[in-house]
């Protein structure tokens, strides 16, 4: 019975609808209002469920071209993964050590990783970059990204 | 004469120096970005935001419309010279520009494209002017009622509209709506599903979805086809030259698209995409010999061409006269507009009439910088083309963490981007339909606010949605767009 994707897919939905209902029923009434804060919210709920039981229903085959966008190596997921990775360190890092160091490590990592060789090229490209937007993000745009560890 | 004072205003405005910069960086950014392949103008115009902070709301509009139309435009290029459309609605394009390119006639391939696309950017830019009062006029008289049924409309369109399945569309555009509802409720200041948390009571900002669902999502395409060397020789575009025999050829599908995308892109959840597959069709069905489709033949190159960049425009008479995008690209627009202080709808006209007519001007002006960039520059713009994508992926991810960090100076932000990215390529993966997502995620706290007006008005009569007469016609006609796609699969079945 859950043999296709989409119907896979359709339970999935089915859960997220539940859930986003029982939150929509947390909803603080207010005194005043007419119509209230969670008339909306209930009403996508049980939206999405019709939708969810539809989809469940409806049992489309996948096309092949829809298949072969799914097919991704071994290799390719381990890559994107590890591209994640590396922004969650990014993100983790970016008030620490301050923009101008985490940026051009991360951006010499993901290349890196992602095969690129010409190290000079590189870390020319990169050093500019993150020099040209740290200080038009400073000078012209008045908004001061995290200097972090380095005095400027 | 109170138009024409209006229009010369509007170009008093666009011709100022600073302008002229910021439509003439918008175009070229566009082109740039439309050019690569994987990135839409949704994501170009989303990595472009970041620039507007702090900008004049009309330079600010004027350089967004810049990138979108640029968008569009630039996406033609890669259509032609690797058959990789940049954005989907430059698709038809590949259909007779690739034929022409194989052929050793790239650059007159490249030269009808940018002919066509400033006939049909022209041409519906003059449209636009005409349509756009008589449009804000009329709505003027629209209360809660008919702006909802309006979204509505909007919503069932571009679900119905979209590939593949409608109720994925469907979905999509709840679970937008749903994402839209995280946050402190506009009318009774209730705080809705934010689990505790500060970061959410201000509800999740549209720059984390924009950036997330779309540019974040799409590098993952970069990322998979980073080994694919684009194959094309650019010191083989050849001449440009087009004969006075072919300039009349093309110039009746030029006139004939121009109209016809124009009124494509007014009508919500078709744009270019839809408009220039339709232009292609029709164009085919019209011609005297349609067996030359496909081989090479510059009226299908000039028809699309024309179509796409006409729909750029008409989807702006909704944007700036109701303030109600009509597909995710005008959304994410509306967005950066919301960013830059501007609210679009019937009174920008009367209120604001610098930054409406200025950025109509400005479109005349960015359509001729499209044309003198495309046709003399276009052998050295090719070489954008050829960038290691090895390198392009790492820098496009760090101008979305940082444009989102820019708005925010809070990392929680750049976690919830990174979570959208993801969920953006899930989707993807899925099939599930992105561009409904972002749309409904814009207008969801319109909707809700006016669905709640209309109903505080009508007493809690649920009826007042089609007691309305022009909110009913918009509701049948809503209804009937989510199910033709049913209909059409029965029809086929039987």
């Amino acid at each position: 019975m859950l043999n296709s994707l989409n119907r896979k897919v359709s339970i999935v939905i089915f859960l997220i609808a539940t859930l986003y209902l029982f939150y929509s029923y947390q909803i603080e009434p207010s005194r005043f209002a007419k119509i209230d804060a969670d008339v909306m919210p209930k009403g996508l709920g049980f939206l999405l469920i019709v939708l969810s039981v539809l989809l469940f229903i409806e049992n489309k085959e996948e096309t092949e071209q829809e298949k072969a966008k799914r097919s991704l190596t071994k290799e390719e997921v381990g890559l994107l993964l590890l591209i994640v990775l590396f922004v969650i360190g990014y993100i983790l890092l970016l008030e620490i050590i301050g923009f101008i160091i985490v940026t051009i490590l991360f951006l010499t990592a993901t290349s890196r990783v992602l095969g690129y060789t010409n190290w000079i090229k590189m870390l020319i490209v990169f050093v500019t970059f993150t020099l040209v937007i740290y200080f038009s993000f400073n000078e012209l745009l008045g908004l001061s990204l995290p200097s972090g560890i380095l005095p400027f | 004469m109170e138009v024409i004072d209006n229009i010369l205003n509007g170009f008093a405005v666009a011709l100022s120096w600073k302008n002229v910069f910021f439509v003439f960086i918008g175009v070229l950014a566009g082109t740039v970005i439309g050019m690569l392949p994987g990135l839409g103008p949704i994501s170009a115009i989303a990595i472009m935001i970041p620039l507007s902070y702090g900008m004049e709301p009309a330079s600010a509009l004027i350089l967004m419309a810049g990138v979108y139309y640029g968008a569009i435009f630039g996406g033609s290029t890669s259509s032609i010279l690797l058959n990789a459309p940049g954005v989907s609605g430059t698709v038809a394009t590949s259909f007779d520009g690739y034929p022409l390119a194989k052929q050793g006639k790239a650059g007159k391939a490249l030269a009808i494209a940018a002919i066509s696309s400033f006939g049909g950017g022209t041409i519906s830019v003059f449209a636009l002017m005409l349509v756009a009062p008589m449009m804000a006029s009329f709505a003027t008289q629209f209360g809660p009622t008919e702006y909802f049924a309006l979204m509505f409309l909007g919503l069932s369109a571009i679900s119905s509209l979209s590939e593949g399945s409608t109720i994925k569309a469907l979905i999509s555009a709840v679970i937008g709506l749903m994402v839209a509802s995280v946050g402190r409720d506009l009318l009774t200041g209730t705080a809705r599903f934010t689990f505790g948390s500060v970061n959410l009571l201000d509800g999740i900002d549209f720059l984390v979805i924009a950036l997330g669902l779309f540019a974040l999502a799409e590098v993952t395409n970069l990322v998979l086809t980073r080994n694919k060397v684009n194959t094309g020789n650019e010191s083989e575009v050849g001449s440009l030259r087009i004969t006075k025999q072919e300039a009349k050829e093309i110039s009746g599908p030029i006139a004939r698209h121009s109209v016809l995308g124009f009124i494509i892109g007014v009508l919500p959840g078709a744009g270019a995409t839809i408009s220039s597959f339709l232009s292609y069709i029709a164009e085919k069905r019209i011609s005297k010999n349609p067996e030359s489709f496909g081989k090479g033949n510059i009226k299908g190159l000039a028809a699309p061409e024309a179509s796409n960049n006409a729909a750029t425009s008409g989807a702006f008479v909704p944007l700036l006269t109701l303030g109600i995008p009509g597909s995710g690209t005008t959304a994410v627009l509306l967005g950066a507009l919301l960013v830059a202080g501007v609210t679009p709808g019937p009174l920008l006209m009367q209120d604001e009439p610098n930054v409406f007519w200025g950025v109509i001007a400005s479109m005349y002006l960015g359509n001729i910088f499209l044309l003198i960039l495309n046709l003399p520059l276009i052998p050295l713009i090719a070489k954008i083309l050829y960038i290691p994508k090895r390198l392009l992926i790492s820098l496009v991810i760090v101008f979305c963490l940082i444009g989102v960090y820019g708005i925010s100076f809070n990392t929680f932000d750049l976690y919830l981007l990174l979570g959208f990215g993801i969920l953006g390529y899930v989707m993807r993966l899925l099939s599930f339909p992105a561009a409904p997502l972002i749309l409904a995620f814009i207008l969801g706290g319109m909707m809700e606010t006016s669905f709640r007006q209309a109903l505080i008005i009508s007493k809690g009569d649920y009826l007042t949605f089609i007691q309305s007469p022009i909110s009913a016609v918009l509701i049948a006609v809503s209804v009937l767009s989510l199910l033709l796609p049913l209909l059409k699969s029965k029809m086929k079945k039987s």
